[in-house]
């Protein structure tokens, strides 16, 4: 917490903010809204939250800002607004918005002062985390311990969640040639146009090396911030920087649309699978320290080390399959031809 | 030493904030990207200066290397939607959307 850097970076996320809005062409929204992930991410960063930061990076560099280009790409850039009447919507919800925020401003004063050690959050059951998490499963970072061991019925569900926002991308514009009703103009080839011989090389030559780091990231996110959401989304991004520089079709020879649902299933299951794995031996689920009887040579300790391993693996698989899956639907209309 | 990675961060927010002007007056969307671009790489700068000030410079060397390997996937992408479309500005210089009616 250095106050300096605070206030100026705060700063700058209000000015991106209210800039995001006001602007009238989605596009530069997009644009502007990349600069505020940006400045979010050296938020978190500059508070301690290294692995949140770590997620806002990988996902507001690599994916989201992608996909909203890929979006105003086979839509339009012009905001509609109307002009004339709701007046007294507007009213309504200005009003709202204010009281709101008086209601938070006075309910600020009762908060605890940042990093407190005594706010009720950290007084009973984070100096267990702090003092225990090493002991109990040899994993460095607390995070990684708190989201895959102590917490991992709700990061199984978080992963659930990423899933089933994947399946309703593709229920949404998936569509396929038999049962095609609606009449969708063409959409609108990305890279079509010249080869772009210094773009593709770089690309090229870049995407085993993001590929090693992203899988740095899930095997490195016992010791130091990333894991399993971080590494996918990395993984991902090779994948959509490939497709940019080359042509969709490039990476549905790689990636096929089977192959990615199959992915993303066989990611959840591999979370899954571990907790039932654990129930099977006799432990509650997703109690990795009986997972030392089947694995050779490892204490109860080390077996909740490599259980959370095993399922960081089954949560990157699926963020990936998942990924890729949304920029291709969106890239060409759900139709997987072209884009 | 710790004032002077301080001051240094400062700097660069302030510098941040020159590019931010660009990246929202535009006035097309090339200095936008531009601008954004330039915000992403102060940003891995900046994460290591944070990193020094905490005197743990290897907890936030993976997210710098993360922008550092991720930054100009997003620039590639505008480029190619102006490959394809074209027009950097809908309706020329300056122009601003009227509002339409629904």
């Amino acid at each position: 917490m250095i106050w300096q850097l605070d206030l100026s970076i705060l700063t700058l996320i209000v000015i991106c903010a209210f800039a995001t809005i006001m602007v009238k062409d989605l596009l530069s929204a997009a644009i502007i809204f990349g600069a505020y992930s940006f400045l979010m991410c050296l938020l978190w960063t500059e508070m301690g939250a290294v692995d949140v930061a770590f997620t806002e990076a990988s996902v507001g560099a690599g994916v989201s800002t992608v996909l909203f280009f890929a979006a105003v790409h086979q839509t339009t850039r012009r905001v509609r607004t109307r002009k004339s009447g709701r007046m007294l919507a507007k009213v309504f919800a200005l009003m709202a918005a204010l009281l709101t925020g008086l209601v938070l401003i006075i309910a600020e004063t009762d908060f605890p002062g940042f990093a407190s050690p005594f706010t009720p959050a950290s007084l009973h059951l984070s100096p267990y985390y702090i003092t225990q998490s090493l002991h109990d499963t040899n994993v460095p970072n607390i995070v990684t311990s708190v989201l895959a061991d102590y917490r991992g019925f709700d990061t199984m569900f978080e992963t659930a969640v990423i899933f089933t926002a994947g399946l309703a991308v593709i229920a949404i514009l998936r569509r396929y040639k038999r049962d095609d009703r609606c009449d969708l103009p063409e959409p609108y080839v990305i890279s079509e146009g010249y080869p772009d011989t210094i773009i593709r090389f770089i690309a090229r030559q870049l995407a085993p090396f993001i590929q090693l780091f992203a899988l740095y990231v899930v095997a490195h996110g016992h010791h130091s911030p990333g894991g399993g959401f971080q590494g996918g989304v990395i993984l991902g991004a090779s994948f959509i920087l490939l497709a940019i520089s080359y042509d969709s079709r490039m990476i549905i020879g790689i990636m096929s649309e089977r192959l990615n649902i199959l992915l993303g299933n066989i990611g959840v299951l591999i979370y899954a699978g571990i907790g039932f794995l654990c129930l099977l031996l006799g432990a509650n689920f997703l109690d990795y320290s009986v997972l030392s009887k089947v694995l050779p040579a490892t204490d109860k300790i080390m077996a909740r080390s490599h259980g959370m391993l095993g399922i960081e693996i089954g949560v990157a698989i699926a963020v990936m399959a998942i990924v890729i899956s949304i920029y291709l639907n969106i890239i060409s209309h759900g139709k997987y031809d072209k884009g | 030493m710790d004032s002077f990675f301080i001051g240094t961060g400062v700097a660069l927010c302030l510098l941040m904030l020159l590019t931010l002007h660009r990246a929202i007056h535009g006035p097309t969307a090339i200095d936008r990207i531009m601008g954004v671009n330039v915000i992403g790489t102060k940003t891995t700068i900046l994460l290591v200066i944070i990193g020094t000030i905490y005197h743990r410079v290897d907890m936030f060397i993976d997210i710098a290397l993360a922008y550092a390997l991720l930054n100009f996937i997003v620039t590639i992408a505008a480029s190619r939607y102006f490959q394809q479309h074209k027009n950097l500005n809908p309706k020329g210089y300056g122009y601003r959307f009227p509002a339409e009616d629904d």
